[in-house]
């Protein structure tokens, strides 16, 4: 996503050690990188934000005793690092094969201090402009669900997989970004489906 | 509600002696227990499912620290105690402090906690702590200058849970901002090189200091239970395992919303963001009240 | 994309990924499907708790009139036991009554001393650690380490099960294992008119190639690698460069 990148791996459903191990599901390891150094205290709330949203969509219940590892490492650093992770992890799994009740796109705005204008996937230089940043995630139910019903606002607001907002600002700039990150992330599940299809197109194209 | 049955309908309709005790059951079908009170509109403990536990706040409890505080919310009891020390200033900031908050949960505060270094959820809740104080800019940190690109004040924050039964946030947030409240740190002189800081007298208003807080913060955290989504306030140790997912809300006193988080459970509508928004006006109401000596 | 639709078998011409529910007889997509009140899912597809039928994997929506069935043909690289798959397992180990298989899943899997053609308890094949076997998923649990045979259960005949002597294995991803397993896939009917060679695909992935020599062997191994990504065109020429080379 623009100067950043993340590179997610998925390992799964292979074997678990028996400490970790879940008799009803799958368990679910987080690993998150720094661009360089040792894993800092930034990287572990990573780690435990990336599980907390991923567990309720996957379907782990389809793989009991067994251990879904996602290591997520950070390649370039250009802000949004956290929407850049949610997404690379998204296509990871999906490229695994895992089992998944939707698909999930991330979207980060800021809030500029001086215009008070609200800005999408913002760089570094933008990010340290912020009033406020907030970071979104939405799965593609509520796309669906919203698509019939367009019309009202409030609906058209959808669903929160998950949100982290820092900085100062109100309840109604707060629903401002999400509707805005909202429609961003439609745009994201969009990429997302591109990706896949083009990714089956050329697996088939041998057939006769 | 006071004696649940069996899981199995069938079955106890057919043998009443298959039925056990609400303890045996919580014990058995944790999450099931909950749902039967939930879905009567109360928690366990008596509480509604927006009701807050009882909270006490405690300034100045630890003599030998520059500031401490201790917060005691239902059974979740937390000791911040906030330390000056002299410290060289980063060469990319040579005018600004240092303000480094950590939040320990020991194993005596609870029997989930292992020894060891800290855990996953220890880090989080600093590393979340850590950045609402800098990113809403509660502390100006160049008012911890002693000297510009020689020496400033480092405050070390340290939050040791002291007993845990949830909401740790909440607990640790208040605490910090209560400590930070009554800092007071002896006036620094400066001299070649020397940072020098009497110790002999009384510290009163002309020998020292007290930080200015640009805001005063307050948490409230909601637990999220089920795939209807049910939010509970200030949720307990229990209610915390069988959740799935949080809200927590930090707020000024202007009403201004310095953090926002929800975190798993499924995609939450909108309408439940404003209720909890709503429900953590109240109580940061009600904390600051507390807050103030 | 309606472009890749056409070129794609005409029963499943959709695309979905995880999320996407499967549409109802209003959609148009089911109009040549009978309206059968029974519907049966297979990988990838599964009941919501909201009576709906999601897929859960991205790939290929696929329907099968006879039975109403329905599926999403996905790719992945670890193997999930499913019966009545032809796989190829190393044994990992040995007890009295069980192989233990690696399969390439999450947990070894378990195969029978007896479960071979003609075995009784007086005569029975044995195999050393490190053999390779091709056998049939007898039972698949995900609940389960997966149990093996090294018969057919309908003959009771080895039908080219058992053991894979010399030769050489592989690792592909599923997908491209599923494929070679289809007649309309290129590259070995490609490679067969160069260099003669024996070969056994196993749905789990693991690929094994018998030639003459070492070296046809390697270039059957790189030439089907090489070919997951490749379309027609592009497999003709590469495996034609890979012979000339030889």
């Amino acid at each position: 996503m623009g100067g950043s990148s993340v590179l997610c791996s998925v390992v799964g459903p292979t074997e678990v050690k028996i400490r970790d191990e879940q008799l009803d599901k799958a368990t679910v390891e987080v690993v998150a990188r720094p661009l360089v150094g040792l894993p800092s205290v930034k990287d572990k709330a990573r780690e435990q934000n990336i599980r907390e949203t991923l567990e309720p969509i996957l379907l782990s219940g389809l793989h009991p005793r067994t251990l879904i590892q996602i290591v997520v490492q950070t390649m370039k650093d250009d802000g949004c690092i956290l929407s850049t992770a949610f997404n690379a992890t998204i296509l990871a799994l999906l490229d695994a094969g895992i089992p998944l009740k939707s698909i999930l796109g991330s979207v980060t705005c800021i809030i500029d201090a001086q215009s008070n204008e609200i800005l999408l996937d913002p760089t570094t230089e933008e990010l340290a402009q912020a009033k406020s940043t907030h970071v979104f995630v939405f799965d593609n139910k509520s796309s669906i669900a919203n698509n019939e019903d367009i019309m009202d606002q409030e609906e058209l607001l959808a669903n929160v997989l998950f949100s982290d907002s820092t900085g100062s600002f109100s309840e109604e700039e707060y629903f401002e970004c999400s509707r805005v990150c909202f429609k961003a992330a439609q745009a994201v599940h969009g990429f997302i489906r591109t990706a896949v299809e083009k990714k089956l197109q050329k697996e088939y194209q041998q057939q006769e | 509600m006071a004696s649940a049955s069996t899981a199995t309908p069938a079955t106890t309709a057919a043998s009443p002696a298959f039925t056990f005790s609400a303890s045996t059951f919580q014990k058995l079908h944790p999450a099931e227990y909950f749902r039967k009170f939930v879905s009567q509109g109360v928690r366990p403990d008596g509480r509604l499912l927006n009701g807050f536990r009882p909270t006490t706040v405690h300034h100045g409890v630890i003599t030998t620290a520059n500031g401490s505080a201790m917060v005691r919310i239902g059974g979740t009891t937390v000791v911040c105690g906030v330390k000056a020390e002299v410290a060289e200033p980063r060469l990319d900031a040579p005018d600004q402090g240092y303000l480094v908050p950590n939040v320990d949960l020991s194993p005596i505060s609870s029997s989930a906690f292992r020894p060891g270094p800290p855990s996953e959820q220890a880090q989080v809740v600093s590393e979340a702590i850590h950045r609402v104080l800098k990113e809403s800019n509660v502390l100006d940190l160049k008012d911890l200058c002693i000297e510009e690109g020689k020496a400033v004040w480092s405050l070390w924050v340290d939050v040791v849970c002291v007993s845990y039964d949830g909401n740790i946030y909440d607990a640790a947030l208040t605490s910090v901002m209560a400590a930070l409240g009554n800092v007071r740190i002896r006036n620094p002189t400066y001299e070649e090189g020397i940072v020098k800081v009497s110790g002999a007298e009384d510290l009163s208003d002309d020998n020292s200091f007290t930080l200015k807080l640009a805001r005063t913060l307050s948490s409230a955290t909601f637990a999220l239970f089920d795939t209807n989504l049910v939010a509970l306030a200030d949720p307990n140790f229990a209610e915390e395992s069988v959740s799935q997912g949080r809200i927590t809300i930090t707020l000024d006193e202007a009403g201004q919303i310095c953090a926002l988080s929800k975190i798993g459970a499924g995609a939450s509508s909108p309408a439940l963001l404003r209720q909890c928004l709503g429900h953590a006006r109240e109580r940061a109401q009600e904390l600051r009240q507390l807050m103030k000596q | 994309m309606t472009s890749i639709t056409e070129d794609l078998s005409s029963s499943g011409p959709k695309i979905v990924l995880p999320g996407d529910i499967l549409p109802g007889p209003e959609s148009g997509l089911l109009d040549d499907a009978p309206t059968a009140p029974v519907i049966k899912l297979g990988p990838g597809l599964q009941p919501m708790d909201d009576d709906t039928i999601a897929a859960v994997k991205a790939g290929v929506l696929k329907h099968a009139a006879v039975g109403n069935r329905w599926w999403v043909e996905s790719n992945q690289r670890r193997y999930v036991a499913a019966t009545g798959e032809s796989i190829i397992g190393v044994v990992i180990g040995k007890s009295a009554d069980y192989y233990k298989l690696d399969i390439g899943a999450a947990q070894p899997a378990l195969l029978g001393v007896l479960s071979f053609e003609g075995a009784t308890k007086r005569n029975k094949p044995d195999h050393k650690v490190g053999a390779l076997l091709y056998c049939r998923v007898s039972m698949a649990n995900k609940d389960m380490e997966a149990e093996l045979e090294c018969f057919n259960p309908t003959t009771g005949k080895a039908d080219g099960y058992g053991e894979l002597k010399a030769g050489f294995v592989f690792k592909t991803s599923l997908g491209l294992a599923r494929r070679l397993l289809d007649p309309k896939t290129l590259v070995l009917r490609l490679l067969g008119q160069h260099v003669p060679f024996e070969t056994a695909v196993g749905m789990n992935g693991k690929v094994w190639i018998n030639s003459a020599k070492p070296a046809h062997t390697i270039l059957i191994c790189n030439a089907v690698k090489n070919s997951e990504f490749l379309g027609a065109e592009e497999c003709r020429s590469m495996v034609k460069s890979l012979v000339e080379k030889l």
